[in-house]
């Protein structure tokens, strides 16, 4: 019977809490391709060298293979290209949108999906300016946004930090490869 | 069998009761949470479980883009919290043994209610299949088809119909039945 408690214990406690919206879509994309009024879907459905190729630079593949950018639009200009990118951790899912300007820089990252457990680290980071730290940065850099706030934040914010760094890595390698 | 319970201590009784008062709680924040989080309808378990449907069979030869325009309320509607399949495993794992757990807790108190053989067999078999079928919807709705996400929601409502009929049949056994008399 103690061994069916333990169980039960053990199930509680890894049990993973629901994702929570921290910024919605629509307000993501009105500052990661700001006064764009066209949006396009960029599907790449890639190919199992392509997707070998991302996975060896980032550890990371898409789901189903398919890697989705967003393109805004001002007219026939475009203002940027955006894209959500989703990290597991062991406390749930985080999803990460990272915007590129046209010169193919970082021009802004949004959390947009935490857990109701993570919630309140991640917020933690972020108001310790974790996002700050991406802007500007192109393919082909490491993202240090965790270093950045590490002397500001306690331990668990600082890991959020590191996922929400791994995140970036990732649309930097796909932005940097595919778009 | 010696195991009544509409003939067990006071004590005994009253654990099975609260045991159960604990099991609706959870059931009635489950049933919030799905709502929030998957939906009642199969349309909404799909749209949670199975995804947009943009899969390739097989990844392509050479890497191929498609482009088509959007709008933005369409950023709105990806919003809705998707199950891939990493996080229906983690799901499977953490689920399944509480699930067992607790039908297996239900079970126990079925052992001890005043019922034909069969119909405490056949509540049993109803009380494991439940969350059985829940998640073969899932992965039936992520692997083969969409219109398999009707199988969670079957297996959300046996859930709570098999909690419904034990958590009634027990209370007025252990508390309504008096002895010599029906209840």
């Amino acid at each position: 019977m103690s061994r069916l408690v333990r169980a039960a214990v053990a199930v509680a406690i890894l049990h993973i809490t629901p994702t929570v919206i921290l910024v919605k879509r629509p307000e993501a994309v009105t500052r990661l391709a700001p006064g764009a009024d066209a949006f396009f879907a960029r599907e790449a459905h890639l190919s199992g060298a392509d997707a070998h190729r991302l996975n060896r630079a980032v550890d990371w593949s898409p789901e189903d293979g398919v890697l989705t950018f967003y393109i805004g639009k001002h007219g026939a200009a475009t203002v940027g290209a955006f894209l959500f990118i989703r990290v597991d951790t062991p406390h749930g899912p985080l999803e990460v949108a990272v915007g590129f300007d046209p010169a193919g820089a970082i021009r802004a990252v949004e959390v947009t999906k935490a857990t109701v457990e993570t919630k309140p680290w991640v917020l933690e980071a972020l108001r310790a300016g974790l996002t700050d730290a991406y802007k500007g940065l192109k393919p082909g850099t490491a993202p240090g946004g965790a270093a950045t706030v590490r002397e500001k934040v306690g331990e668990l914010p600082e890991y959020m930090a590191e996922q929400v760094d791994k995140g970036v890595s990732r649309a930097l390698a796909a932005y940097g490869m595919f778009s | 069998m010696v195991y009544e319970l509409r003939r067990a201590d006071v004590r005994v009784k009253w654990l099975v009761t609260c045991l159960l008062a604990t099991f609706g709680l959870s059931y009635l924040f489950g049933a919030w949470m799905v709502a929030l989080y998957a939906g009642f309808t199969p349309a909404r378990v799909a749209q949670t479980y199975a995804g947009a449907d943009m899969r390739m069979p097989m990844p392509p030869d050479s890497t191929v883009v498609i482009e088509h325009p959007m709008k933005m309320s369409e950023f709105a509607e990806s919003d809705t919290h998707a199950v891939d399949m990493p996080l229906l495993i983690q799901d499977t794992h953490v689920h399944v043994p509480m699930y067992g757990v607790i039908a297996g807790a239900l079970s126990l108190i079925v052992l001890g209610l005043g019922l034909p053989k069969g119909w405490q067999l056949g509540l049993i078999s109803l009380l494991f299949a439940a969350p059985w079928l829940d998640f073969a919807g899932m992965w039936l709705s992520k692997l083969v088809s969409r219109d398999f996400a009707v199988v969670t929601l079957v297996g959300g409502w046996a859930m709570g119909l098999g909690y419904c009929v034990v958590t009634v049949v027990a209370i007025r056994q252990m508390w309504f039945w008096h002895q010599g008399g029906a209840a």
